[in-house]
């Protein structure tokens, strides 16, 4: 899994591609992001976070569920080091951003729109994480073709993004978050251009790649139902300040399936989920502008 | 089976305006025989296709010497017109320091200039070059500026999480999406090089074996040679239209694969 390019490690960095692979969902793997009293103001002065604390561990599948605006967003972009914090410390593997060096690589991002160069056909799109860190040859094209079958693109290499369709587009995305073979994945609520069905497929599918890669997944959305699906756990934040108000683990076997989608654990969840949701939504709309 | 010629697009695009046109000479000749309007202020269609006959040599050399100063100044556009988006976009600074410049460029009116830069530069083929250069040069500018900015966010923070150094981002990232914008440029660019090599040569009024389209138009309007004013009319329009197919063809060769300007209506 290691790529030739990662500087050497000093023997006391711990190094994450070592660590045994994780149950997915399991609560107890070692800390992958520490988020610790982090605040964020914009230059407009807007406080999109207030003393925001999580911990993802690997393995576990995190959802951010939250109303528009609460800052699930920034705080994404955050965890992936893009943008500065106001306050506050942000650990990747237990060491601070600055020292982890090279193997931010080993981090993806989707975004809510595929994001795709419309220049490019699929495959060079796929492949751009590896042209930007200068890597070629056979074992790269290997990379390419595995991470355009992970995805069931194989065959539309040579496709340019507007010949496909939206949910086509999106798994380009994801196989591009894929070909670097990261171990955490953040995704900016991926499919929610989408329309259900493709919805349901893509999130089933990004399910099995993660039990299957044995990936840590932090997941923004605004759906109760997708949160509770997929996660093994469900941070719920409010706006106006933006602010993490509850964790809800998901204590539910995986792989789940459409059984799971119409069992009464489901809808338990779910109603767990929504009050919290309602009462975070609750919680911000004092400060609310009336119109 | 196949459908009939007038349900064909591209055939009712092109016969549509070709039937006006022909209508329009029509009766543009009708009107000048019936009126008995004499050549000298109004020569019909058929005078100034005799006078593109007659005087097709010394049209030809005029056309080459107006064409030679076109091409020469859109080529320089072009250069230099990139060279300073290039710039701009290294810092806001810069931008917000020159920008201005280049809009007092676009603002002056060249004809108010020109007779000081056919004083300033000695050559008249590059007197004039300088001229239609000025005029050329912005929608250059601004357009490939605005294009090597609209850069995607997303895809920008993408570059930035792999650390990309700025040329692989200026290569990868901000050329390739400033293209449609590049050859949007390009069209408006080559017809005021044109624009630009006749006004100056109104201006500069030079003669002699480097004389081209404008000085001929000039020459035949004291001459009274009015069917070779028009036929030197239509030489310009017929270069600033094939000037103009020439970018659109080259644009949508470029950009026929992903860009929105060259998709094709499906019916
Ligand atoms: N670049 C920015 N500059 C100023 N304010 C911003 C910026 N990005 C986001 N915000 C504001 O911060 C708050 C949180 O935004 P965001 O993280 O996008 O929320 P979410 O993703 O939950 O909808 C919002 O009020 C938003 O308007
Ligand atoms: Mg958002």
């Amino acid at each position: 899994m290691t790529s030739s390019s990662v500087t050497p490690l000093k023997p006391s960095t711990p190094d994450p591609t070592a660590e045994p692979t994780v149950q997915a969902g399991s609560t107890n793997g070692r800390p992958v992001l520490q988020v610790e009293g982090v605040n964020k103001i914009y230059a407009n002065g807007t406080v999109a976070l207030k003393g925001a604390d999580l911990t993802v561990r690997q393995g576990e599948f995190v959802s951010l569920l939250g109303p528009s605006g609460c800052g699930k967003s920034t705080l994404l972009r955050i965890m992936a080091g893009l943008g500065d914090v106001t306050s506050g410390s942000i650990k990747f593997w237990e060491q601070e951003y600055n020292v982890v060096g090279d193997k931010g690589r080993k981090m993806a991002f989707v975004f809510q729109n595929a994001t795709l160069m419309p220049w490019a056909r699929v495959r060079k799109n796929v492949r751009l994480p590896l042209d930007l860190e200068h890597q070629s040859g056979p074992e790269t094209e290997q990379k390419i073709d595995k991470a355009l079958e992970m995805v069931g693109l194989s065959g539309f290499d040579n496709s340019f993004p507007r010949e496909l369709s939206g949910g086509m587009q999106m798994r380009a995305s994801i196989a591009r978050a894929m070909v670097t073979e990261p171990n955490l994945l953040l995704m900016d609520e991926p499919f929610g251009a989408l329309d259900e069905m493709t919805r349901n497929k893509l999130n089933d599918d990004v399910l099995k790649l993660w039990q299957k890669n044995g990936w840590t997944i932090v997941f923004v959305t605004h759906s109760v139902y997708e949160a509770v699906y997929l996660s093994s756990r469900v941070v719920v934040m409010a706006a106006r300040p933006g602010r993490i108000v509850d964790d809800i683990k998901i204590d539910q076997p995986f792989p789940r399936n459409a059984d799971f989608r119409v069992s009464t654990e489901f809808a338990g969840y779910c109603r767990q989920v929504s009050q919290a949701l309602e009462r975070a939504s609750a919680m911000g709309a004092p400060q609310e502008k009336k119109a | 089976m196949k459908e009939p010629l007038i349900q064909n697009e591209t055939f009712v695009k092109i016969a549509a305006p070709m039937v006006v046109g022909v209508f329009f000479l029509l009766f543009w000749q009708i009107a000048v025989v019936a009126f008995e309007m004499p050549k000298y202020i109004l020569p019909g269609p058929i005078e100034i296709m005799k006078s593109l006959v007659t005087d097709w040599s010394t049209l030809l050399n005029a056309l080459m010497m107006t064409l030679k100063i076109t091409l020469l100044a859109f080529v320089i556009a072009v250069v230099l017109g990139v060279a300073a988006s290039l710039l701009f976009i290294q810092s806001k600074w810069i931008e917000l320091s020159l920008f201005p410049y280049a809009v007092l460029l676009q603002v002056t009116p060249v004809v108010a200039i020109a007779p000081l830069i056919i004083i300033w530069v000695d050559d008249t083929t590059w007197a004039l070059t300088v001229c239609a250069v000025i005029i050329a040069i912005f929608p250059i500018i601004s357009n490939t500026t605005l294009g090597l900015r609209s850069v995607d966010p997303n895809l920008l923070s993408m570059f930035r999480m792999y650390r990309t150094s700025r040329w692989q981002e200026l290569v990868r990232l901000r050329i390739p999406g400033a293209l449609p914008y590049f050859f949007g440029g390009l069209r408006i660019s080559c017809g005021l090089a044109l624009i630009g090599a006749v006004v100056a040569e109104f201006v500069a009024g030079t003669g002699g074996s480097k004389a081209g389209l404008a000085y001929l138009i000039l020459q035949s309007g004291y001459n009274l040679q009015i069917p070779r004013m028009f036929a030197a009319l239509v030489l310009i329009t017929l270069t600033g239209i094939a000037l103009f197919a020439l970018m659109v063809w080259l644009s949508d060769r470029a950009l026929r694969n992903w860009h929105e300007s060259a998709l094709e209506v499906e019916h």
